[in-house]
């Protein structure tokens, strides 16, 4: 090596040292402040108060969120167990089975979908679905089963498009092995196709659970924000994220309000952690086996 | 005008007429050609600008002329701004400015109460007009977002909807209006009014369907503000408050003025409040009775409302000064009537 | 239909077979006939349609979007591109180890497991005799029976081709297909898996596209060559390596191009 390239070769990996120090600094220190603030919510309200209490109330001061955690997780939930399968059958038609042509339209398309502001899936659920379920099914229109909705259509995409790309990354030699014994093209998919894009796969579901879980305006726009438990599909709640972008501009600066809007979020973060977490165990439990 | 930290003015003295102290700009003889003239009495807190009653400061009633030295002091703020002239409070320096003409230029930003916003826009067209090369711009987020933003300097000018917590930074207060808040319902709904009792049961959760206030049967959709808004806070204090009832957890809860006047409209059952300038598209209920106008506002009648204010952190900014008293001069109080708020003085 | 006349030593005749990748033609009236227990190995240079040839033979072409066969191909007199012939059936019967090995991702036994439950054999008893049994023929008994759970993908490539070999004959098929099959090993493993085909064939036909002369003297009875999409020259491997009809054949064995 040079003189030259040695310096240069020096330069780019202090460079790159540089730059993931600092993102790793923004990061943390993101992180810092959550904990900061998120942690005098459980002090000022109590661990136990804050998580299994249902009171919200700037003027008795008292704060705590199990209908907000409940009401994520339902809403999460609910969407994933509609576009998880809903996506994958996309992915895997996308994927092995719509000719070319087809697929050369819908995947770009998709792609396109993907990119859609959630905000704008928010508002077409307050002016189109809202007044239906209204209409329709009773209630205030507003509800979890908006919400729900309204993250199927946002997060669908994300899955399909992921998961077809996980799927088409599969070794075609996988498949033709796969064949040449004699299995049938189901099989295939189901048997060797499926397992070996498991990792892609659970990336795709996490993905779209974290965008689904971290979603604040659109949910917000349907959800009603009522602060309690939802009943049934029709009935409104409130979610931590929602919660958080409808009061965050009006607490008061350094309150027990705003610290509870952090608790929130650093309720957020641990949920997150811990679908993170699952993922990663999962993905490390499909390379064993593959 | 400078609550909070209330230097009872600076009074200077400007000229002495024992009794009654008469003004006219420019320095005219004392005839009807005159095009402001401002009436003040010794020790009263209330004086008349062309013939009309004001509070001298409406926010603070013990502001008078007095007498000192054998001379007459009166507050410089409310001279000079009723002139059309722009006061500076230099708090460092103990010093008051007095500006007449010269040409105003540069921006405000302000931030705040959705209550404000109708006004506050029309306030800046009008001042902007005037000042062709001042550029206002305006952002919602609700009374706490004005509050935060202006105290930690991220936009000039605050705007509020209900007076400063204790637990609020210490911020200099402007009163710009006075500001009803109607309760609007979907206007299929057959009912024309309610009492006030009627009302907090409602936001209790204890009355939930609207036959029991004399409509049709249907459940009542509940529409409030969050936690921490300024028109939720009035409503709170006014409403619900002297009843000794919570506001129910059930309520639909809207970011500002608009989303609740949307969610109404178009939800045959909903019911919500909003400040007056958001009664379009809805109907406006009889509170007690009473019709939720202007009028029923000022002769104390209509049972809800609340002060609307600017917020800024210091008295330095010339421009930002100039805006706020146009904003409570005549002119601007002028256009607080026209968008269906409530003048300050009376 | 055309009969051969010496049809019961036929296992498959290939009839003015020609073949397209959309528009373009890669196989010209392509006859052969592949006889019974024989090892027929498949020369020529690099695109002239070797593979292509191979996977005419078990259909794995319909895999290939524009992809179309002309003319007759018959597995025990049977056209295999009828409108009622099973591919999977076909599959099971014919079947193929690739180029590069490639074992699926999962356990040894699993992959040897893999085929015989979709033939829908559950009895497992059954199925781990029948895996014994073509593992011990492939010789890789010895060097995996201790840990048949562990992942395929940590044998070494003569291992794996092995065990798709082992994969391919636990499915008791009648012919096998072999692209190249040891074009990815070293000496060693390929001298096993020459061996191995040597014994397999006295229970298969066995046909294998090969670019090694050496190997394709060394284990095949018949050798066809092809050039350019045509199939030049196809006879006893004896005869096509010491008198070879074609000067393309000849120049090809003398390796003077390809
Ligand atoms: N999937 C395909 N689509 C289109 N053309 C193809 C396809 N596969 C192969 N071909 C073309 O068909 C011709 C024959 O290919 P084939 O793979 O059969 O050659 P081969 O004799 O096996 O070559 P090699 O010795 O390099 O393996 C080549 O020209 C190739 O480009
Ligand atoms: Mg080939």
């Amino acid at each position: 090596m040079s003189k030259h390239e040695q310096f240069s070769e020096k330069l780019g990996k202090s460079l790159i040292f540089i730059f993931a120090s600092i993102s790793l600094l923004i990061l943390l220190s993101i992180v810092f402040f959550i904990f900061r603030d998120g942690f005098l919510a459980f002090k000022e309200n109590g661990f136990f108060h804050f998580i299994f209490g249902h009171d919200w109330n700037v003027q008795d001061n008292t704060f705590s969120v199990l209908p907000l955690i409940v009401g994520s997780l339902v809403v999460t939930i609910g969407a994933l167990l509609f576009s998880v399968p809903i996506g994958f059958s996309c992915a895997v038609f996308l994927a092995e089975i719509a000719p070319e042509k087809v697929r050369n339209i819908v995947k770009p398309a998709i792609d396109i979908l993907v990119g859609i502001p959630s905000v704008v899936f928010g508002l077409l659920g307050m002016i189109l679905l809202v007044p239906y379920i209204r209409d329709h099914y009773g209630g205030p229109g507003l509800s979890i089963l908006a919400a729900i909705i309204v993250l199927i259509l946002m997060i669908l995409p994300t899955i399909i498009a992921q998961a077809e790309d996980s799927i088409r990354s599969v070794p075609s030699s996988f498949k033709n092995a796969s064949l040449a014994m004699g299995a049938t093209h189901l099989q295939t998919i189901w048997n060797v196709i499926l397992p070996c894009a498991k990792s892609g796969l659970v990336s795709s579901v996490m993905l779209a659970s974290g965008r689904a879980i971290g979603e604040a305006m659109a949910i917000y726009m349907v959800i009603g924000n009522t602060f309690t438990f939802p009943k049934s599909l029709i009935d409104p709640s409130r979610t931590l994220t929602s919660n958080i972008v409808g009061q965050i501009e009006e607490a008061a600066v350094g309150g027990t309000h705003l610290h509870a809007l952090f608790g929130c979020g650093l309720i957020l973060l641990f949920i997150v952690f811990i679908l993170n977490s699952y993922s990663f165990f999962i993905k490390r439990r499909g390379c064993r086996s593959c | 005008m400078f609550k909070r930290n209330k230097i009872l003015s600076v009074i200077v003295g400007i000229v002495a007429i024992l009794g009654i102290a008469s003004f006219m700009v420019p320095s005219n003889a004392l005839t009807a050609t005159a095009k402001t003239t401002i009436e003040l009495w010794l020790n009263k807190p209330q004086a008349k600008v062309n013939g009309e009653t004001r509070w001298i400061d409406d926010t603070n009633h013990s502001v008078t002329p007095i007498s000192k030295w054998g001379r007459t002091l009166l507050p410089v703020r409310f001279i000079s701004e009723n002139f059309g002239l722009v006061t500076l409070w230099d708090a460092k320096e103990s010093k008051v400015t007095v500006m007449q003409g010269g040409e105003l230029a540069g921006t405000i930003s302000e931030a705040g109460s959705t209550s404000v916003l109708p006004l506050a826009e029309k306030f800046a067209l009008a001042f902007m007009k005037k000042h062709p090369k001042v550029r206002i711009s305006y952002t919602g987020g609700g009374t706490g977002a004005g509050i935060k933003q202006s105290a930690g300097g991220t936009v000039d000018i605050g705007a509020a909807s209900r007076d400063l917590k204790i637990s609020e930074p210490d911020l200099m207060v402007h009163a710009i209006a006075r500001d009803g808040v109607a309760i609007i319902v979907n206007k299929g709904i057959g009912i024309t009014g309610l009492t006030i009792d009627q009302l907090g049961k409602i936001y209790a959760g204890q009355v939930t369907d609207w036959k029991d206030v004399g409509g049709k049967s249907g459940k009542i959709n509940v529409y409030t503000r969050e936690e921490g808004s300024g028109t939720r806070d009035t409503f709170q204090s006014m409403v619900l408050d002297p009843a000794g009832l919570k506001m129910s957890p059930a309520c639909l809860a809207k970011k500002s003025n608009g989303e609740i006047q949307m969610s109404v409209q178009s939800d045959p059952n909903g019911i919500g409040y909003v400040s007056f300038g958001y009664t379009e598209g809805v109907k406006g209920l009889l509170l007690n009775g009473k019709e939720p106008t202007i009028e029923n506002v000022k002769n104390g009648s209509y049972p809800i409302s609340r002060r609307l204010y600017f917020l800024t952190k210091h008295n330095d900014n010339l421009l930002v000064q100039a805006f706020i008293a146009f904003c409570r001069s005549d002119e601007g109080q002028k256009i607080v009537s026209q968008e269906g708020y409530i003048q300050l003085a009376d | 239909m055309k009969k051969n006349e010496n049809c019961d030593h036929i296992k498959l005749s290939v009839h003015h077979l020609d073949f397209f990748y959309g528009k373009k033609q890669v196989l010209r009236k392509i006859s052969m006939d592949i006889h019974k227990h024989s090892i027929t190995a498949l020369m020529g240079p690099s695109g002239c349609g070797k593979s292509t040839f191979l996977r005419v033979m078990n259909r794995m072409n319909d895999l290939i979007p524009e992809a179309r066969a002309i003319g007759t191909v018959l597995l025990d007199n049977e056209d295999i591109y009828g409108n009622n012939t099973d591919v999977v059936k076909l599959r099971q019967r014919v079947g193929m180890v690739f180029q590069q090995p490639n074992p699926l991702p999962k356990s040894i036994f699993d992959n040897m497991a893999y085929g015989l439950r979709i033939k829908g054999i559950k009895d497992k008893q059954k199925i781990a005799e029948l895996i014994e049994k073509s593992l011990k023929k492939t010789s890789l008994w010895g060097e995996v029976k201790d840990e048949l759970h562990k992942s395929a993908l940590s044998l070494s490539g003569g291992q794996q081709q092995r065990l798709c070999i082992a994969r391919a004959i636990v499915m008791e098929p009648e012919m096998i297909l072999m692209d190249e099959p040891c074009s990815a090993l070293d000496p060693i493993s390929t001298t096993k898996i020459e061996e191995l085909m040597k014994e397999l064939v006295d229970d298969y036909t066995i046909v294998i596209v090969t670019h090694n002369m050496q190997q394709a003297q060394r284990v095949s009875d018949w050798t066809g060559f092809f050039y350019m999409g045509d199939l030049l020259e196809f006879d006893k491997t004896k005869e096509i390596f010491h008198h070879p009809k074609e000067k393309k054949t000849q120049e090809y064995i003398e390796g003077r191009w390809g």
